[in-house]
């Protein structure tokens, strides 16, 4: 307490004696250094940043303008564009929450907080952070994120899926797919940078469906996605989601499910909702124009959806008994129900496109006559024929080919499957055939024994790790590195598969190169062996001789331009037959081809 | 007019002038226009504009995300921003049920009694300074610097550390940090003898502040006056102790009271909570390294983050008295309205007039530094 | 190397000079260009550029050695040229076919050429083997590596062609 006397004292000053010698305090002229962890200038590294945008977005000043610089990658399919921020320390406050919330953590403050210049020079304030500093001396790194102060959410909310033993011996859908709850959470992890827009093949506009998902908006989600997908039940399901690799979440954490989000929207408005909805985009006028697209794949429904929106008359020819293409006939019941698959056909067609099933192009019908009676003509066949290995006794009646019996599965329900089977090839189709024959052996023996045999390591395996994990969860059993050298017959039975150890597949420069080891040999024992190592198509003979002549062919395949158009200028071509095999591909290369035929229909 | 029906006119005095204590001028905390009328050296009239600080935060937190908020709240009040920051945080806290870990209350509470250390002594060396005694303000500031220098350490900034977000603080404290807080603690203590020698004890300024500015405590609790103002009218009204919040019940420190209500009350008022202040720190500063755990609780993706629907009042106990944050949320991602009562709007307006009113034209200044009338938190 | 096997090889194994050696090989080269060449009038349009590209590289190959046997200072540098020859890849072993009569796709056609390689990379093997040793039998194992790799890039073309369909990418470069 304070110890006050009115009187004072006549010695109380010679207190201030002491002060004679207390060391005089002298600041030096220079700025002291800040202490670590100061919030100074910007520090960008720019090989680091993606140019995604965030700190634009979280600043609360708008300090924060993104300018392209065009010595930088652009590379969209990864996510990386070649925008960079610049801060205008006229309105930046410093908080640092640009730092906090960068989803590459290129962003941080230095130590460097002193600036200065004349009215002329005014514009200095509104510089580029790199990795040096504002004057181009490095004074240190302060303000940086820490695990504490990052604002992000870096982690996938888990989605369900049936484990392996439920789902062995059945064809249901095994992913449970998100609640409400878990789809809000998921989606309000995304920081709305449009990278996954730039990487998709369509230029779907996730970020605006993610936020109305978010935002409880189904229905405003439907509407964003119909934009660009009429394919979304099946892209909800199978699709490579390019959009995911591309992600800015995923470069320091897991990428948001993007995917699983368009599955969740899709499922949970109801049908009649989703044809209501799609019905508003019914052409107020009709064209009399006719197109005829062969093959009712996702390339060739989805350029008939476009072209019947913009008031054309559009027959479909499929050559086989259903709608749909490789996701009815290649991707098998669990992972995309035939019920989502007709859903999203039956958009298509309440558009008024005609599907006609059973009808051989080539036989039947001549893509001549095609010509003759219509305005244009889409060949979007696909890639349906399966490559065989050609090994010795690969000609055995036993010895299938992956596509044609997934197709036989589709047609008839089930196949008859031996005891035991072994798959040839690494990559999805491969995993497609496998656990369905798994599942038809646990229905038919009451035991799984499937195995996979592929050339590549596990490392480098071209399925989906999902794939592969839930394969080998459902007792099929994956060796990689193993090459196919003959199928071992006895009496005309089909015993084993041979296979030689691979010790190494690529070379230095990483193109295919592999080195067989003969003295690691192994037989797989098998009364089935299923070719699943690659597809084509054969368009030649859908076309015809004098066609096929005429036509300019690039590499094995039609040759198109960036319309889709063939050398023939009635005849376009999509999907699969050209670009090979990719579900979101195909999609968008049906929008290209729709828009070109409009086009050229337009000025005809 | 027949001389029995004179009547004397009583003309107010025409030698009255008015000056402008105002907006800009050194008797002045902050930016505030105090028209006063003096006759000679009396005070005869008093009006307080406020407004030259008036930057729009209430209607400018409605339009930001709920995060962005934590950069602009600070500003509300420049020499003691930590309160307006917890403040905030509390009251979004509240309304989205989002619990504080235990190290951040307690790294909290820390910021909010360093920040109160430091804010008394820039009042004491402003205060000093309306006397006329220079000395003393010049200390103020230089010892408030060194603790400036705390702030930048941990918080990463010297003023508005911007440190606190609805769920906790943003970052852990740096090695050796209480060890450096402890030293500063120890320095401050041995520099209190010097200030009461120049400045509390001193005669030259005792008898200035003393009988000045009288403030009666049923006036005080009429206008809604809180802080050290109210509590050196005799009630021992303090938000720590009568309401509190983050871990206050768990420490040891008195409220102290004076009786008079005049300037030199108030002031002895903050120099013993300056002593308690440094007894919390030091408190706290022993039981931190036992404290474990998170910083901060999760929250949501700032760019995708709804607050509940719903309102709340979180108040905290700044330097100037009962700093209040009234939040309320329509459920969005901004908020829908937030209202701040700022200590200093109870007394810097109608209480600072009726003060300085009959009082001289050389305790103008010396009163409304002895309230610590801040106006940049009345005006916002 | 199918007709006149044999013929060619005693012309082989008398030559003297590394001139006589690069003159039989470069004829070798020429009659491979001009088999790929005469089917492709046997062909559909989209397989026509496979045979071109093969024909081209027999072509270019040939060119390479007439360069070698115009070449004066080739002699000294054979040393240097002749690699360690890695071990043999397997992969197209067993899946050549000897003669090209009914051409149902390009896969065929690849295996054939591959086919071709080998065999052309084998004659070369043996010739050095029964060569004694001086810069003739190193010119033997030196054409013999230029097989083994040719037969690596078709490998490579092969795989590209039929193995990496069906897969998650759709990066091709077909």
């Amino acid at each position: 307490m304070v110890k006050y006397d009115d009187e004072g004292s006549l010695l109380r000053p010679l207190r201030a004696l002491s002060f004679l010698t207390k060391p005089a305090i002298t600041e030096p002229l220079v700025p002291r250094p800040a202490a670590e962890g100061y919030r100074g200038f910007h520090l960008n590294e720019h090989q680091r940043c993606v140019g995604c945008s965030s700190c634009q977005k979280i600043c609360d000043n708008a300090a924060i303008t993104m300018i392209e610089v065009s010595e930088l990658a652009n590379d969209k399919l990864n996510g990386i564009r070649n925008l960079r921020p610049a801060i205008d320390y006229g309105r930046c406050c410093w908080c640092a929450l640009c730092v906090d919330i960068c989803p590459t953590g290129s962003l941080s403050l230095s130590k460097e907080y002193v600036h200065t210049c004349t009215q002329e020079d005014i514009d200095s304030y509104f510089m580029m952070p790199g990795e040096v500093g504002m004057h181009g001396t490095f004074v240190g790194k302060g303000w940086q994120k820490s695990e504490t102060s990052d604002l992000l959410d870096l982690q996938r909310k888990p989605m369900g899926e049936r484990p392996a033993a439920q789902r062995i011996d059945s064809f249901d859908e095994i992913v449970n797919g998100f609640s409400a709850q878990q789809a809000e959470a998921e989606a309000s992890r995304c920081v709305q940078c449009g990278m996954c827009h730039d990487a998709c093949p369509t230029g779907m506009d996730a970020p605006e469906y993610i936020r109305s998902i978010f935002e409880g908006e189904l229905e405003q989600a439907v509407r964003w996605i119909y934009q660009t997908n009429p394919f979304s039940h099946v892209c909800g399901r199978v699709c490579t989601h390019r959009c995911e690799d591309a992600c800015s979440i995923g470069v320091r954490g897991t990428p948001l499910a993007i995917r699983w989000l368009k599955r969740y929207a899709m499922d949970h408005v109801s049908h009649q909702r989703v044809l209501q909805i799609t019905q508003e985009q019914k052409p107020s006028h009709l064209s009399a124009r006719k197109i005829a697209v062969v093959g009712a794949g996702p390339a060739g429904l989805t350029a008939a959806w476009d072209l019947s929106r913009m008031g054309h008359q559009v027959v479909v020819f499929e050559a086989r008994k259903n709608p749909g293409g490789m996701p009815r006939y290649g991707i098998p019941e669990y992972r995309l129900p035939y019920e989502m698959l007709d859903r999203d056909i039956e958009v298509i067609t309440a558009m008024g496109v005609e599907i006609r099933c059973g009808v051989e192009i080539g036989s039947e019908i001549t893509v001549d006559q095609l010509h003759q009676e219509y305005d244009a003509v889409v060949l979007a066949i696909g890639l349906h024929l399966g490559r065989s290995t050609r090994i010795p006794g690969s000609d055995h009646e036993h010895v299938k080919k992956a596509v044609d019996l997934l197709r036989q599965v589709t047609d008839e329900g089930s196949i008859e499957v031996p005891q035991e089977v072994v798959v040839i090839g690494g990559g999805n189709v491969a995993m497609d055939i496998a656990r369905t024959v798994a599942r038809m052996q646990k229905q038919q023996w009451g035991e799984v024994r499937t195995v996979v045999t592929a050339l590549e390591d596990q490392e480098n395996f071209l399925a989906d790790p999902e794939e592969v994990r839930e394969a080998a969860e459902e007792g099929v059993l994956i060796c990689p590195s193993r090459g196919p050298q003959a199928c071992v017959i006895e009496n005309g039975q089909l015993q084993s598969l041979k296979t030689w150890g691979v010790c190494s597949i690529f070379d230095e420069s990483g193109r295919f190169a592999p080195h067989f080891d003969e003295n690691d040999e192994q037989c797989h024992a098998a009364g089935m062996v299923i070719e699943a190592i690659g597809q084509m198509a054969d368009s030649e003979i859908l076309l015809g001789d004098e066609i096929t002549e005429r036509l300019e062919w690039n590499r094995g395949r039609l040759q198109i331009d960036e319309n889709c158009r063939t050398s023939e200028s009635w005849l376009w071509a999509a999907g699969d037959c050209v670009n090979g095999p990719d579900v979101v591909h195909a999609v968008a290369d049906g929008h290209r081809v729709a828009s070109s035929i409009d086009e050229v229909l337009k000025h005809a | 007019m027949r001389a029995e029906n004179y009547q004397a006119i009583n003309h107010p005095p025409s030698h009255a002038f008015e000056l402008n204590f105002g907006p800009n001028h050194p008797g002045i905390e902050g930016n505030y226009a105090l028209q006063v009328k003096v006759e000679g050296d009396t005070v005869v009239q008093a009006h307080a504009d406020g407004g030259y600080l008036h930057r729009g935060f209430e209607k400018l937190m409605e339009q930001r995300l709920w995060i962005q908020n934590i950069a602009l709240v600070p500003r509300i009040c420049v020499p003691d921003p930590s309160p307006m920051e917890v403040c905030y945080s509390m009251a979004v806290e509240q309304i989205a049920d989002i619990e504080v870990p235990e190290r951040a209350q307690w790294v909290r509470v820390l910021q909010l009694e360093l920040s109160r250390i430091a804010a008394h002594l820039f009042t004491f060396g402003g205060h000093a300074a309306t006397t006329g005694m220079y000395s003393p303000m010049f200390w103020g500031v230089a010892d408030r610097d060194l603790i400036l220098d705390l702030f930048e350490e941990f918080t990463g900034g010297r003023v508005y550390s911007i440190y606190n977000l609805p769920g906790g603080v943003r970052r852990e404290l740096p090695e050796g940090f209480l060890q450096r807080v402890s030293k500063m603690m120890d320095y401050i203590e041995s520099r209190l003898q010097d200030y009461d020698d120049l400045f509390f004890a001193n005669r030259v300024f005792v008898r200035r502040a003393k009988g000045v500015g009288v403030l009666q405590q049923a006036e005080a609790l009429e206008m809604g006056v809180t802080g050290p103002n109210l509590r050196a009218t005799g009630l021992p009204f303090d938000v720590r102790r009568d309401d509190p919040y983050l871990v206050y019940e768990q420490l040891d420190f008195e409220v102290p009271v004076e009786e008079a209500g005049d300037a030199w009350a108030r002031t002895l008022v903050r120099r013993a909570e300056l002593v308690e202040s440094l007894k919390i720190v030091r408190q706290v500063v022993k039981a931190l390294p036992d404290i474990g755990g998170a910083l901060r609780s999760e929250i949501p993706n700032p760019l995708a983050w709804n607050v509940p629907a719903g309102e709340s009042y979180a108040r905290v106990e700044s330097s100037k008295g009962e700093l209040g944050y009234y939040v309320v949320s329509d459920g969005g991602e901004k908020p829908w309205r937030v209202h701040v009562r700022g200590p200093s709007s109870m007394h810097a307006v109608q209480v600072l007039e009726s003060l300085v009113t009959g009082g001289r034209i050389e305790d103008v200044a010396q009163t409304m530094f002895s309230l610590d009338a801040c106006p940049p938190e009345v005006d916002r | 190397m199918r007709e006149g096997d044999s013929d060619k090889r005693e012309r082989l194994q008398q030559a003297k000079s590394l001139a006589e050696v690069l003159e039989v090989a470069i004829l070798f080269e020429e009659a491979a260009a001009n088999f790929y060449q005469l089917q492709l009038e046997r062909v559909s349009k989209p397989l026509r550029w496979l045979l071109e590209s093969l024909v081209d590289e027999e072509r270019q190959h040939s060119a390479k050695l007439q360069a070698l046997r115009d070449d004066p200072v080739f002699e000294e540098q054979l040393e240097t040229r002749i690699e360690v020859s890695p071990v043999d890849p397997q992969f197209s072993d067993a899946i050549q076919i000897q003669a090209l009569d009914e051409i149902v796709d390009d896969q065929a056609i690849l295996q054939y050429a591959l086919g071709r390689e080998q065999l052309a990379m084998d004659q070369y093997r043996k010739l050095a083997e029964m060569t004694e040793e001086g810069v003739i039998q190193q010119l033997f194992q030196w054409l013999a590596d230029e097989e083994l790799h040719h037969k690596g890039y078709l490998e490579r073309r092969y795989y590209e062609l039929v193995h990496r369909g069906g897969g998650a990418s759709s990066r091709y470069d077909f």
